[in-house]
């Protein structure tokens, strides 16, 4: 049909300048996985370098590097990371052995075990905070708080209390 | 001993001077050696494995990338070392190997730094440079873990040699070096989106590394590896991990 054909005249180049903040620029130069804004990726979806989310990735997301989930991803997933940047939205448990930051514009339900964790004013958190370093009476390591739908404005690190 | 192969498009009188500059250089080394002509539908592996079998070790194709391609998609699996000469314009590949295009090249190849690089399968044929799924309705699946699929059509582009070009003009050129020996071959998937009545879109695209794919579509699409087009419904592309031994320039860049 002739509305369909995909002939490389009818093909527009996409050339918009995305905007990015200067922590994206940096991690871009290392990048080796990213999932563009209009792909699906369903399964465990593992990667042993950094990874970029534009799109939607259900299943499982697994890196020892850093992760960044760009603003209007949506990753309904259980994530494990070395560090992770998040600006979209994480359905499922998040748990980074570094720190996670999370965003003016991220939504994350599930919970969240790191050592340090930076949230932005803005950030939505549904969900559990599990972090090293303090001893509970209930004999295990760790301090949890449940956050509700809070909205942050400081940043929280693996000292500091919720 | 060397066994030269070269391209049909060399026996055009342009080159002619050149062929001849090279072959002095070449006696000069004391490297000089048998000459093949092949012609563009010939497969090479039963010329290379029928002169291994006379004693030589060295093959060396004289051409431009798709003579690469041509010679290394079949001939890949011999057991002997690959030199390249590259001539004509068409030359990406010899910049990546450190190889310079014309009579300097003979230099590169009389001092034989050789190196083992991976190259890509797919389906029953190597491919040295790169393969292109023109867009069609795919699905793809990685490593068996996971998969990705789109709304609408999606290209697929395998890269292992050569990096590839998103973007048409020098300011939004993104260039995505893949090294032939990093052990993992590099995909870059765009789907298509509609634009408009009229139009299409190519969408931002995803990179992903891996080391087995698997490309399927519900109706038969074309696939071009390393400049040979193929109608397939569904190809297994895997890394071979250092299945060619090449002769390659100090300016390599991996």
């Amino acid at each position: 049909m002739i509305f369909q054909k995909s002939s490389s005249r009818n093909i527009v180049e996409n050339t918009e300048e995305l905007p990015m903040n200067n922590s994206v620029v940096q991690h871009i130069d290392e990048v080796d996985t990213v999932v563009g804004p209009s792909v699906n990726v369903e399964g465990d979806f593992a990667s042993e370098g950094n990874i970029i989310v534009k799109g939607t990735v259900s299943g499982s997301v697994h890196t020892s590097k850093h992760l960044l989930v760009e603003p209007g991803a949506k990753i309904m997933a259980n994530v494990k990371a070395g560090s992770a940047q998040i600006a979209g939205e994480v359905k499922g448990n998040v748990k980074v052995k570094e720190s996670v930051e999370l965003t003016s514009t991220a939504r994350v339900v599930g919970d969240i075990e790191t050592k340090t964790l930076v949230m932005e004013a803005g950030a939505l958190l549904y969900g559990k905070v599990v972090m090293p370093g303090l001893e509970t009476n209930e004999g295990r390591t760790g301090r949890s708080s449940r956050s509700v739908g809070r909205r942050s404005e400081e940043p929280v690190n693996g000292e500091g209390l919720i | 001993m060397y066994v030269y192969l070269y391209d049909n498009f060399l026996r055009h009188k342009k080159f002619a001077p050149l062929i001849k500059a090279m072959e002095i250089r070449l006696t000069d080394y004391g490297i000089a050696g048998k000459i093949l002509h092949l012609s563009n539908y010939i497969d090479t592996k039963p010329i290379i494995d029928e002169e291994i079998r006379r004693g030589a070790k060295t093959f060396v194709i004289v051409g431009d990338d798709k003579s690469f391609g041509h010679v290394l998609s079949r001939g890949a699996t011999c057991e002997c070392t690959f030199g390249f000469l590259p001539v004509g314009p068409d030359n990406t590949i010899a910049d990546i190997l450190g190889i310079p295009v014309g009579i300097e090249a003979v230099d590169v190849l009389a001092k034989r730094r050789k190196e083992r690089l991976d190259i890509g399968w797919m389906n029953s044929r190597y491919f040295v440079s790169q393969l292109h799924v023109l867009p069609s309705k795919v699905e793809v699946t990685y490593d068996e873990r996971f998969r990705v699929t789109s709304n609408g059509k999606m290209e697929v582009v395998v890269c292992n040699l050569q990096p590839f070009y998103w973007k048409k003009d020098k300011k939004d050129k993104e260039q995505h070096m893949v090294h032939p020996q990093d052990g993992k071959l590099e995909a870059f998937l765009r789907p298509l989106t509609k634009q408009g009545w009229w139009g299409y879109k190519y969408e931002e695209p995803s990179i992903f590394p891996f080391e087995e794919m698997e490309i399927t579509g519900k109706e038969p699409f074309a696939v071009e590896a390393d400049g040979k087009i193929s109608k397939e419904v569904k190809v297994k592309i895997k890394l071979a991990r250092n299945k060619i031994e090449m002769i390659v320039g100090r300016n390599r860049k991996f």
